[in-house]
């Protein structure tokens, strides 16, 4: 048997393809502007760091209209994306497992989401990671970047203009990398599209047994 | 005239090279007697004071005051007679011909950005005193708003560039770093050049302002002392701002239509940034440049903590550990894929 659940609302979803066109013209600006004698996209040098500032500040208030809403909106950031004392316990385990050993022989994802408890605790790591601490550090120095000369105290502060760049440079490789893994992660669903639906339409379709063996990682695309 | 002054030049400058420049240094000395004194502001104005330390410096002390100034008799300035002044054209005759062309030759002559008692060769001035020229007439703030049309971060820009480097056929760049401090009395006020003075104080007597970073007194500074050397400033209101300077520059001022294209400095590639130097003020209010070991504009962190110029001074070790960073991403999918595949038996039996 199976039935459909409204998974993803609608603002939910502008705000996932909104940050994923801003990151992916971050990820390519930004390859133009590290290898301008190698990658010439854009025409020119200066359309490239154009957009990459354009992207930047869409990325950016993106982050600060999520960061309002789970805080002080919904009030459900805490819940959804800080590991419990049994998630680190045993939770990330048993999830890490369940992904490098459990699922290859067909057993039941451990973790089966609900709209109140979205995410598996390896995935609670990984997003406490890239939305509570990469994106901001992304954020904030791609800002001191955009504006070296008022900045310069802020910038001499954290060790000079080359600490700055290359913080910037490496979370940006991490986000990449990143993309690679949400991507895949996401068509662990019970068939390879089923987590990219709902982020289209909103509507996932799921089976009604709980122990559905190839659910792994149900709401990557959730988030 | 004209090839009587050259001879005259040349002379002046063969005595000087034989060593005999007995009779030119007392010429001068009698000359600053007078005129290397503040009392003569009373006789007839800042234009007769003549600073002797930054004159002595110059190439012009070479050839002697009397060789500008060459109807100065002895009985001066009893005589009533107003002294002559050479023209600069008389030896710059190329630099003027190419000068008259270029579009600033209506609007400013030679003095009145060169002071002829105090010409340096342009490799011993600050890229900031060379702006500071400019902004005699361009207003530095008008300046950045103009530039700000077209060009991101202009304020940046104009502060690490002097400003001919793009508005003269400049060639053969280099990155200058300077020291520069907070000043006493402003603990949290803007970095300035450092003086010979204020650099002088953290030395031993007598020791040259370079024997600040090249602690073996070799004339040129390794990586190793750089190092030392910003990671014993970062603690101090201290620091050195690297500009790109031009080591050959003309009098050819224009707009140059291939400076509005960011690559030409963007994405010139770290090759061409190797050539960098630390500049020490001198006595004089010039600069000694002293050479910087290869790779210094590359080092991530300390060699220039604070010169980065985007698409051109990339370090290679931070793109590779970059790089790994995002193929360790890539891995996951085909690792796991692999394994997801060869293993999908398992989940159809599972389900059905």
């Amino acid at each position: 048997m199976k039935h459909t659940v409204y998974m993803t609302p609608m603002p939910v979803r502008i705000w996932h393809w909104l940050n994923a066109f801003g990151i992916v013209t971050l990820t390519v600006t930004g390859l133009q502007i590290r290898f301008p004698d190698y990658v010439n996209i854009f025409g020119t040098y200066k359309a490239a760091i154009r957009l990459h500032n354009t992207a930047g500040v869409v990325v950016s208030i993106s982050y600060a209209l999520w960061f309002i809403y789970y805080m002080f909106v919904a009030g459900t950031l805490a819940k959804l994306y800080i590991p419990t004392a049994e998630d680190i316990k045993h939770g990330i385990f048993r999830q890490a497992f369940f992904y490098f050993y459990n699922y290859f022989l067909g057993r039941p994802n451990p973790h089966h989401g609900t709209p109140d408890s979205k995410f598996n605790p390896m995935q609670k790591l990984a997003y406490l990671m890239i939305m509570i601490i990469l994106l901001p550090l992304v954020i904030v120095s791609g800002f001191a970047l955009m504006y070296v000369a008022p900045m310069r105290e802020l910038i001499l502060l954290i060790g000079g203009i080359k600490t700055l760049v290359s913080s910037h440079f490496l979370i940006a490789c991490c986000f990449c990398a990143f993309l690679f893994v949400h991507i895949y992660l996401a068509t662990l669903g019970h068939t390879p599209l089923a987590h990219f639906k709902p982020m289209w339409n909103g509507w996932e379709e799921e089976d009604d047994e709980e122990d559905q063996a190839a659910q792994g990682n149900d709401a990557a695309m959730r988030h | 005239m004209r090839v009587s002054t050259m001879l005259l030049i040349l002379a002046a400058l063969m005595v000087s090279f034989t060593g005999t420049v007995w009779g030119a240094e007392t010429e001068n000395d009698r000359c600053l007697s007078c005129h290397g004194n503040k009392d003569i502001i009373k006789m007839g104005g800042e234009r007769l004071l003549v600073n002797p330390v930054r004159f002595a410096a110059t190439t012009h002390s070479f050839i002697g005051c009397k060789t500008c100034h060459d109807s100065v008799t002895p009985k001066h300035p009893h005589d009533g007679a107003k002294p002559s002044k050479a023209s600069c054209k008389e030896c710059h005759a190329p630099i003027q011909a190419e000068y008259a062309k270029s579009i600033h030759s209506s609007k400013a002559a030679c003095n009145d950005c060169h002071n002829p008692h105090e010409v340096k060769s342009p490799l011993a001035v600050s890229g900031d005193d060379i702006n500071a020229k400019c902004a005699k007439c361009h207003d530095a703030k008008k300046t950045v708003k103009s530039h700000t049309k077209w060009l991101p971060q202009a304020d940046l820009h104009i502060e690490a560039l002097p400003c001919i480097t793009c508005h003269t056929g400049s060639r053969n760049y280099v990155i200058t770093m300077s020291i520069e401090n907070r000043k006493t009395g402003s603990p949290n006020g803007d970095f300035k050049l450092a003086t010979f003075d204020e650099l002088a104080r953290l030395l031993p007597e007598s020791a040259a302002p370079g024997k600040l970073i090249d602690k073996d007194g070799n004339g040129s500074i390794s990586l190793k002392e750089l190092r030392e050397f910003n990671h014993k400033v970062s603690r101090h209101d201290m620091r050195l701002w690297g500009m790109m300077t031009p080591e050959v520059v003309t009098h050819s001022y224009q707009i140059l239509d291939n400076r509005w294209d960011c690559t030409f400095c963007h994405a010139s590639g770290p090759k061409a940034m190797q050539s960098s130097y630390v500049a020490f003020p001198d006595k004089s209010g010039g600069y000694t440049r002293l050479p910087v070991e290869k790779g210094a504009i590359l080092d991530i962190l300390y060699g220039t903590p604070d010169f980065y110029m985007l698409g051109t001074t990339r370090s290679t070790p931070l793109n590779i550990l970059g790089g790994l960073i995002i193929v360790g991403g890539l891995m996951f999918p085909l690792v796991h894929g692999t394994f997801r595949l060869l293993t999908r038996k398992n989940r159809k039996e599972h389900q059905s």
